[in-house]
């Protein structure tokens, strides 16, 4: 059955009406940005980028920033351990109780962020810990952890096992048949599941709310100007999130097709 | 010898398999636990159980305590549960499940058409569009909440500034501080956590079985109803689930674009945390919402075949 | 056969997987150099046996020997053998010449020497030099499978494993394949061992074969003794369509209950044969004129006839069943659909089968 013309020109510009629908805003802070007043109206026509020049130089944006980077990097780095090996035992291996591991290894991710940001808070002080940014990072991975293992098991369920039998039959050993087969060919998921990590972490606001304590992250920096005074300084860190996100995004995405054309299945 | 076939005297029987013993208890706990999947499966499942499990349990433990107890023990006590439904609270709960119901039904409609694209029709382009979805998700949701913020402010806002341009139109009101800007900032939000199970869903429907419903008669609509949306209900599922249990938890949303017009439950559970400093009282919201959650996720999970969905052959 | 000159011995060699044996208790002896096949239905255990064999599944019970020396807990990386996997498994993010060079990389021998070997490889399998820098995913389905070939081969194993690699090409190529995998096994002069589900496939490269059901080898023979001399039913019917007639003793002669007559026997005999069935090779029938001679005639009804390029397929109604009958095309029968025909066979070329 093919379907009519019209019908993919409906369903193409109804897409592309949805994709823009979601830049609106990312336009619109953009915008706000550069505008020289300190109260935003619309349209403009006083430009000026003063704001991004008082973003760089504030420190405590720095101390923010530094927050977010590093929580972003560790739980990159767990992400992508825990991730594999649970994506191994998520694909793999055919083992007793699996189904169950398969079911509940995905609840963090079908549950309320701030709920459960709340009730880490609650462990962590029951237990004595104070909020900082391994506790952060902890509740990232809670989270995170599951959709990186998913990410990488939809890249390992097309992954030909007989591959590493074949290297093992010809006379590898066992960490030779990781290093010569599974790790090149998954390398391309598992990095991608590592950027998921990273990006997640470094855009989250639930989570980092109640776990991080002193060492707030840039989202919780501008989740309390916006609900207090506006000033463009806070479009003006959105730009450069929104920034920092285009770059990753695009260079991952970039790099993903490279490894792939490389690697041609 | 056994060049020329076996000797036609020996007739093809089967002889009982030796007789292997079954090891001990013990032993089959440690066999269990030396397979390659429970190995690796191990340092998720520690993870799982010290900031999943572990917080949940306290939680629950908490709600039962009097109010503002500091201490982790005390009377054990269904005070907390008892004003829950006795005072406002339950209000707050209608209002998160109902919005985030609302939600889902306005997303699952708005999306099926963008995921059918995705997953049938834009073949090559398909990548690029995941990616271009895929991109704001990444950003804050409180930097793109604020950029709606920004939009739809009355008079200074962009949308305003728009239609004063064009049409000269002064003061139109807005959508802010109202329940509807809060459901407009959860379709927002959680559009790709929709759109993306349903296209997976989607593509698990196989082409000829199209053709062959076409075949013998079916209308498009028939296709529709009796082919499409079962084969995809597993990921219709997903998407609906996951962006239901996620909007129910909200918490942005109503700050910055409502207004607090609406408290929603997570702003009940913040605000006795925070301000109010009664964690039993928080803990016992909590423990609702988790009830809730875990049955609607328990239910809908235990139907599904994630095998399938995630293309194992 | 004395204990010294077995090659490849398997004794008692036993699969279980919980409850269910795919693998019971099988018995083998495979000579240096032979082409051995397993012909089996699926899940007839016969790619547990092979695994066994490679080293790549641990057996419950049982044991293999190699020129008497016990292999059986050897790990697969240290067996002097190697295996052609079904799916190829060749390593598709490297090039042809990587692949290739593989187990020789595993031993540490030099970059220089593992390039001689490899082209020496790509010379033998008739690949052209330039492959060795190409990518493998480049490569055309037959390119494939000797760059598997040459792969297998790299380190001068002793033994040869194949499961099934032919089974998912079309038809043109595998002939092809066939009988170059059958000359390479004579170039090398190395022991070759195969499974299949096609008997005609195993017919063509074998020195001998092994038919295998349900976990055990119920005949080993050269193709011609399973061809001529099936054991059972099991065994004729994996040619293809025979002529079965269930068949009681009856003195020197045979009764065939459901014809209402009496057929000539075979002398060969199972012993202490009373019942089971008479298996006649479709192209051992000949249609008989008037005056025709066959020791066994049936009387029938000519129901459709098929082309096979140089053959002619026929199907006879006889009473209830059905016979194929098969001639060469300057054979062919020279009447038309529908009449009524005398088919018959000369005793000698039928086999009897107990079960």
């Amino acid at each position: 059955m093919k379907t009519p013309c019209w019908m993919k020109w409906l369903v193409g510009s109804w897409t592309a009406f949805l994709v823009l629908f979601l830049y609106v805003p990312i336009i619109c802070v953009i915008m706000a940005s550069f505008s020289k007043s300190r109260f935003f109206k619309f349209p403009y026509s006083d430009f000026t980028t003063k704001w991004y020049d008082k973003t760089f130089a504030s420190p405590a944006v720095e101390g923010f920033l530094s927050n977010s980077l590093q929580i972003g990097g560790v739980v990159a780095g767990f992400a992508i351990v825990l991730g594999f090996l649970g994506a191994l035992a998520f694909v793999r291996y055919d083992w007793k109780g699996q189904k169950i591991y398969q079911k509940m290894i995905l609840l963090p991710i079908f549950f309320p962020q701030a709920v459960l940001g709340l009730a880490l808070l609650l462990w962590f002080t029951y237990v004595g810990i104070i909020p900082n940014w391994w506790t952060a990072v902890l509740a990232h991975l809670v989270w995170i952890v599951p959709i990186v293992i998913l990410v990488i098991s939809i890249q390992m369920y097309g992954f030909d096992a007989s591959m590493e039998e074949a290297a093992y039959d010809l006379g590898a050993k066992r960490w030779q048949v990781y290093w010569e087969v599974t790790l090149p060919v998954l390398a391309p998921g598992v990095i991608s599941g590592g950027l998921w990590g990273f990006l997640l972490s470094w855009g989250n606001f639930p989570l980092s709310a109640f776990t991080t304590g002193a060492d707030s992250t840039l989202p919780e920096w501008i989740f309390g100007k916006m609900v207090g005074s506006y000033t463009p300084m806070i479009p003006a860190i959105g730009s450069l999130i929104i920034a920092a996100v285009a770059v990753l995004t695009f260079g991952g995405f970039f790099a993903l097709i490279l490894m792939r054309r490389r690697h041609a299945r | 010898m056994s060049d020329a076939s076996h000797s036609l005297d020996e007739r093809p029987t089967r002889p009982p398999p030796p007789v292997i013993a079954p090891p001990g208890l013990v032993r089959r706990v440690a066999q269990w636990f030396r397979q390659p999947g429970v190995l690796n499966a191990l340092p998720v499942l520690v993870l799982f159980v010290t900031g999943f499990g572990a917080p949940l349990i306290i939680v629950m433990e908490f709600s039962f305590l009097p109010s503002r107890t500091f201490g982790y023990h005390g009377t054990w006590t269904l005070e907390n549960f008892e004003r829950i439904f006795s005072e406002t609270f339950y209000i707050s709960y209608l209002w998160s499940f109902g919005m985030a119901a609302l939600t889902v039904a306005i997303l699952l409609v708005v999306c099926y058409p963008a995921a059918y694209g995705m997953a049938k029709l834009f073949g090559k382009w398909s990548i690029i569009v995941t990616f271009l979805f895929l991109m704001p998700m990444f950003v804050s949701e409180n930097v793109r909440l604020f950029g709606w913020f920004l939009f739809h402010l009355p008079r200074s806002g962009v949308l305003a500034g728009i239609i004063r341009e064009v049409f000269g139109a002064e003061d139109i009101g807005t959508l802010l501080y109202t329940p509807t800007s809060i459901i407009f900032g959860l379709v927002y939000v959680y559009l790709p956590f929709v759109l993306f199970p349903m296209t997976l869903g989607i593509a698990m429907i196989p082409k000829d079985l199209v053709e062959s419903a076409r075949d013998l008669g079916a209308s498009r609509f028939q296709i529709f109803r009796e082919i499409e949306i079962p084969i995809a209900m597993p990921g219709i599922l997903v998407g609906g689930l996951l962006s239901f249990v996620l909007a129910v938890g909200a918490i942005s949303e109503s700050k910055v674009l409502g207004g607090m017009s609406v408290i929603t439950i997570a702003n009940e559970i913040q605000h006795e945390f925070t301000y109010a400093q009664n964690w039993p009282m928080g803990s016992a919201l909590a423990t609702i919402m988790i009830g809730v959650v875990a049955v609607i996720v328990t239910f809908v999970m235990g139907r599904l075949d994630l095998d399938a969905l995630l293309g194992r052959k | 056969m004395a204990e010294a000159e077995a090659f490849l011995r398997l004794t008692k060699l036993t699969k279980q997987f919980g409850k269910f044996t795919a693998v019971n208790g099988v018995d083998l002896d495979i000579r240096e150099g032979e082409f051995f096949t397993i012909v089996g239905p699926s899940g007839s255990g016969k790619t547990t046996l092979l695994r066994m064999l490679a080293g790549l599944e641990r057996p419950s019970a049982g044991d293999v020997y190699l020129r008497g020396q016990r292999i059986t807990d050897v790990p697969a990386n240290r067996r002097p053998s190697c295996m052609v996997f079904q799916s190829l498994a060749l390593f598709h993010h490297r090039t042809v010449g990587q692949n290739i060079e593989f187990s020789l990389k595993m031993r540490g021998v030099s970059r220089s020497a593992r390039k001689e070997r490899a082209m020496e490889l790509l010379d033998m399998l008739q690949l052209p030099v330039e492959y060795y820098a190409k990518n493998v995913t480049k490569c055309s389905g037959g390119e494939r499978q000797r760059v598997a070939l040459a792969r297998a081969l790299a380190s001068d194993p002793e033994i040869l494993f194949f499961d099934e690699p032919l089974s998912a090409i079309d038809y043109r190529l595998r002939k092809l394949l066939e009988v170059e995998l059958k000359d390479l096994h004579r170039a090398t002069g190395k022991t070759f061992m195969y499974i299949t589900h096609s008997l005609e496939e195993a017919m063509v490269m074998s020195d001998r074969i092994g038919i295998m059901r349900e976990g055990q080898i119920i005949q080993i023979g050269t193709p011609n003794d399973i061809y001529t001399r099936p054991q059972s039913r099991f065994v004729s019917q994996f040619m293809g369509e025979v002529n079965v007639v269930a068949v009681t003793a009856s003195g020197d002669k045979l009764e065939a209950p459901e014809h209402g007559t009496s057929l000539a026997s075979p002398s060969e005999r199972p012993s202490g044969f009373e019942r089971g069935h008479l298996v006649i090779r479709p192209e051992s029938i000949r249609f008989l004129r008037e005056a025709g001679e066959a020791e066994n005639r049936m009387m029938g009804v000519l129901y459709n006839e098929y082309a096979l390029g140089s053959r002619v397929q026929y199907h006879v109604r006889v009473g209830e069943e059905m016979f194929t009958v098969e001639k060469l095309r300057e054979q062919a029968y020279w009447g038309e659909l529908n009449d009524e025909v005398t088919i018959g066979w000369d005793a000698k070329d039928s086999v009897l089968v107990a079960d």
